[in-house]
């Protein structure tokens, strides 16, 4: 029935709306037409043409009264009525071109800035994961007593995956960075091995060529990889037919048996994946595997969580000490993803967030100013019988047109940052492919127009509703320039513009503090003029203990390498370490270890498991390789002892170096250097190492945290292995190019399939500064634009104030008032303003930046400094801003101010 | 809208309505036939048929059409849609039900 309604009547509505003219041309035919009929008939009774068409008319009881009757009908007059408001709004507008400026470039502002920070919210956080059913996608950790997650051992993997009822797949993965040849050249990527079921827990199957097999699918099964697209495209020349292609990962050959669809980014970057089958016998402390499952159907996270706490719970029972997990922590793979940024983009969004209230309210205050201004107007329209609704639908068209043109602009201004934000985003922050100006983030603009627009049209209505008609209409000349309540409420604005805007400038001052106070701490050594070389070694799959004939022939290698960089014109000093502190931090391997104190060193790791869970004789350190030369390189400072020698060679005993931190923390009383240690659990050797030396502390795993405990060992005595990423730091003030063009050749000559990834040291740290430089670029932005709004803000307010008491401030200095009184009362006005804003503002800072503490480092959330300083720099522009119009108001002359109207 | 006075208040859209079921009809026509089959005794002012017919059309119980008129001339035509048959058959029962009413209280003799 309504359907049939609006198939009738649509058309018409549109037609009344869309075709006014042809819909009154229609209209005046149909009653020229009546009205000749009806001449005719009078002139067929006998009257004069002139008699019969008066008469016709008459009958017609007012022609043009019928057709406005008829145009009633037509029920559009309500969006006829919007059109004309807006229309009429617009001319209204372009009339005070200034302020529609100023309003128009505002909102550009807080909608653009908004909605390029919700493009970046949506691609990471909101828009879900490009695989089927992606919120029963989990990962799954092992849980200490301590709460802290650890990768799953084999064997209670097993466990989970055997006894577990809420999970349809669950498979292990892991990856690491390593070196693919048998492509278009050899490359330095991220590898994965997963065991069978990780691509149905994501859900997906290749776009080219096959799934793994059964056969490929078990312990010491048949070889075969899967490559990613971008891999594919990258060095596989996007080819259909993979059979003539035979990758060489890690010594080992496998065919390429399929590539997986685009979107497909799991874990994120990885190139390959070859399977791999859990290996019996493994120990249930060997923490070597990330492990992510599908749920059933219906299955919340939570009780997939409750179903494999248990399990562990069991498995805890029944092994105590040999194991290290009393729980299992689940996460979807979307919270696990984005972790750690939720936090800085939720700061993010908060920030714009305030920006645009503020902009909001400058654009308020100006309305604000404007509907003083336009009392008169509004007056007569009401006297002439607009009525209020009417009179709110004037404000709204009017808002609606401010907001309308700020949001073009502003989603402009978005669209732009879209495409000049990966520039600078970091690029730890994941999923940043999917940035773009898309339907939800249109929608989001759409929101925030229509919400600024219908809060600004209500709020500039409210406060002409609230004028007196009466008043309005007889106070004369002085109508133009505001009533004092008005005013009042300007000022209350622009408080709350200032606290808004302090909130927002600490923020970003913490942030700032932060950043300083990080790039000033000393990592330990000299991080000037670093060059890194970091490659890869073959190291033979499967050989976990490092022979001695492998191991001299790596070091053969190592020595030429060394030795003919080293004479590369300009190089001051080189070394090698099996890892580079600060910008590999989270590569570093670590572990407990176990100390002899005269017993006889472990025959196997099930006695070194027994000694090492006697906490007296272990301790927990960070293991890496290095050479004697590392240390001089970077400049770590040997402390005691002495340093690793010529005479430490793989038959003499071996020998270790530690951090000055875990002399500290594991032998406060005593002398470590004679003590001897067993490491073997980080190199597969298990002779033990005799301490020799101690050296300065290194922040090795950030600068943002403490310097750990580190052990060193001679990569001459216990050789790169797979626990290692082997890097030749340099010391040189040549320019870096020229020392990496020549480092280039000579890898090129030794070791041809060996990718090399060559950089310095100072882009590795700003590479893990990025995300914190990020922030705090774009925090600051937001705050220097809520500050430069705040400072309009105030000025206008002030002067305003100025002109509307010309007359007063005249009449004071003809009375002998002197100019600086004159200057310390405006100025005073604009003082007020700002003391009363900051004072709410650092109360609102003091539980907002709460939220930030985990984003600070070296500062707290209520640093005095930052809040004692920003409060300054606000109350200084705020002095600035209504000092310019104290100044006019100052050099008043008296006989011209009196006159004035 | 004005509306003639001695036409109770909806009944102009039922004489409307029930003259368009018969055939489609300009406004010309429609006014000539509503006095000749009222015999005069129902006038519709020239001015308030069309502000009427607007209405019904609006509310899409009438559709128009540009035809040729009787006389060779452009005129708009209108003609009932199935919604305003319904609209009739609900109008038509109303007016029954109101004037038998109607009639009743006017033949009450005593009280």
């Amino acid at each position: 029935m309504r359907m049939e309604h609006w198939f009738y009547t649509l058309p018409l509505r549109l037609r009344s709306l869309f075709r006014r003219p042809r819909a009154e041309q229609d209209l005046n035919e149909e009653l020229q037409y009546h009205l000749e009929q009806k001449i005719e008939e009078y002139v067929a009774q006998g009257l004069t043409r002139d008699e019969a068409r008066q008469a016709a008319l008459r009958a017609m009881d007012g022609i043009e009264r019928r057709k406005e009757e008829c145009r009633d009908v037509r029920r559009v007059n309500a969006v006829e009525n919007a059109l004309r408001d807006i229309r009429y709004s617009c001319r209204v507008l372009l009339k005070s071109p200034g302020f529609t400026a100023v309003a128009v470039l505002t909102l550009a502002l807080g909608i653009g800035a908004s909605t390029a920070i919700f493009s970046v919210v949506d691609a990471v956080l909101l828009r879900p994961l490009p695989y089927p059913n992606p919120q029963q996608i989990a990962l799954v950790w092992e849980q200490s007593s301590r709460h802290h997650r650890m990768s799953v051992a084999d064997p209670n993997f097993e466990d989970f995956r055997n006894q577990n009822n809420t999970f349809a797949n669950l498979a292990e993965y892991a990856y690491w960075t390593s070196s693919i040849s048998g492509g278009s050249e050899p490359a330095r990527v991220d590898i994965a091995e997963v065991t069978s079921g990780f691509f149905d827990a994501l859900g997906m199957k290749p776009f080219r060529g096959r799934a793994f097999a059964p056969e490929e699918q078990r312990f010491h099964g048949a070889p075969a990889a899967m490559v990613s697209y971008r891999y594919w495209q990258r060095y596989l020349n996007a080819r259909s037919d993979l059979s003539n292609f035979h990758l060489t990962i890690d010594g080992s050959v496998y065919p390429v048996i399929g590539v997986m669809p685009e979107q497909f980014d799991f874990p994120p970057g990885v190139a390959a994946w070859i399977p791999r089958e859990i290996s019996p016998g493994t120990e249930r402390t060997a923490h070597n595997w990330r492990v992510i499952g599908r749920v059933r159907d219906g299955v919340t996270v939570a009780q997939a969580r409750a179903d494999l706490g248990l399990i562990a719970r069991r498995i805890r029972a029944q092994y105590g000490n040999k194991v290290d997990l009393s729980d299992a922590a689940v996460l979807t793979l979307a919270d696990a993803l984005v972790g750690d940024v939720r936090t800085a983009l939720l700061t993010l969004l908060g920030a714009v967030g305030l920006l645009m209230l503020v902009a909001c309210t400058n654009v308020a205050g100006l309305l604000l100013a404007r509907t003083s201004a336009r009392r008169k107007e509004l007056a007569v329209r009401a006297a002439l019988g607009a009525g209020r609704l009417r009179l709110i639908q004037q404000f709204l068209a009017e808002s609606f047109s401010l907001a309308l043109a700020g949001g073009v602009l502003g989603v402009l201004l978005a669209a732009w940052a879209v495409r000049v934000l990966p520039a600078i985003l970091p690029s730890n922050l994941p999923r940043q492919q999917g940035l773009a100006v898309n339907a939800p983030v249109l929608l989001f603009a759409l929101a925030a127009i229509v919400a600024l627009a219908v809060s600004l049209g209500l709020f500039a209505a409210w406060r002409a509703g609230r004028a007196d008609l009466q008043e309005a209409l007889t106070s004369g000349a002085r109508g133009n320039t505001g009533s004092g309540s008005s005013e009042r409420f300007r000022g209350l604005l622009v408080i709350g513009e200032i606290a808004t805007t302090l909130v927002i400038l600490i923020g970003a001052g913490l942030l700032g503090r932060s950043f300083l106070q990080l790039i000033s701490t000393s990592p330990g050594f000299r991080p000037q003029n670093l060059i890194t070389m970091e490659f890869a070694l073959p190291i033979p799959k499967g050989q976990w203990v490092m022979e001695q004939t492998a191991m001299l022939r790596q070091l053969h290698l190592l020595e030429d390498m060394l030795s003919r960089i080293r004479a590369i014109p300009g190089v001051e000093t080189l070394g090698l370490a099996g890892a580079i502190p600060v910008a590999a931090g989270d590569d570093l391997a670590e572990g407990d270890f176990v100390i002899l104190n005269g017993q006889k060193a472990p025959t196997n790791y099930d006695e070194f498991g027994r000694m090492a869970r006697n906490r007296f004789q272990s301790g927990h350190a960070e293991y890496c390789t290095a050479g004697e030369q590392y240390f001089r390189t970077i400049g770590l400072p040997l402390i005691r002892g002495r340093m690793f020698g010529e005479q430490d060679d793989w038959n003499s005993p071996h020998v270790a170096v530690i951090s000055e931190a875990l002399a500290r923390e594991r032998w406060p009383h005593q002398d470590p250097i004679g003590q001897m240690i067993d490491f073997g659990n980080m190199d597969g050797n298990l002779k033990p190492l005799t301490i020799v030396g101690i050296v300065g502390d290194v922040r090795a795993r950030g600068l943002d945290l403490p310097p750990p405990a580190i052990i060193y060992v001679d990569y001459r005595q216990r050789g790169m292995n797979p626990n290692s990423a082997p890097t030749i730091l340099v010391r040189s003030a040549a320019p870096a190019g020229e020392i990496i063009t020549a480092a280039r050749g000579i890898f090129h000559d030794l070791a041809p399939d060996v990718p090399v990834k060559f950089s310095t040291f100072a882009e590795e740290m700003s590479g893990w500064l990025a995300d914190r430089r990020f922030l705090l670029l774009l925090v600051g932005l937001f705050a220097a634009a809520a500050l430069s709004l705040a400072a309009i803000g105030i000025y206008g307010v002030v002067a305003f104030s100025v002109t509307r008491r010309t007359q007063e401030i005249g009449i004071r200095i003809a009375l002998g008032a002197d100019r600086a009184h004159v200057l310390r009362m405006v100025v005073g006005e604009g003082a007020r303003l700002a003391l009363a804003g900051v004072a709410i503002g650092i109360a609102a800072s003091l539980i907002i930046t709460r939220l930030l503490s985990s984003l600070l480092f070296g500062i707290s959330a209520t640093d005095p400094i930052t809040f004692l300083g920003v409060a300054a720099l606000l109350s200084l522009v705020a002095l600035i801003a209504s000092y310019i119009p104290a100044r006019r108001a100052m050099g008043l002359d008296p006989n011209t101010a009196l006159r004035y109207e | 809208m004005s509306r003639p006075s001695d036409l109770v208040q909806g009944t102009l859209d039922l004489l409307l309505l029930k003259i368009l079921a018969l055939e489609p009809l300009n406004g010309w026509a429609i006014s000539q036939r509503l006095k000749q089959v009222s015999g005069d005794v129902l006038q519709v002012s020239d001015g308030s048929l069309y502000p009427a017919l607007h209405k019904l059309e609006q509310e899409g119980w009438i559709t128009a059409e540009w035809k040729a008129s009787e006389n060779n001339r452009r005129a708009k035509f209108y003609s009932l849609t199935r919604l305003g048959r319904r609209q009739l058959q609900k109008e038509a029962a109303n007016w029954a039900r109101l004037s038998d009413a109607i009639t009743q209280v006017v033949q009450i003799e005593k009280v």
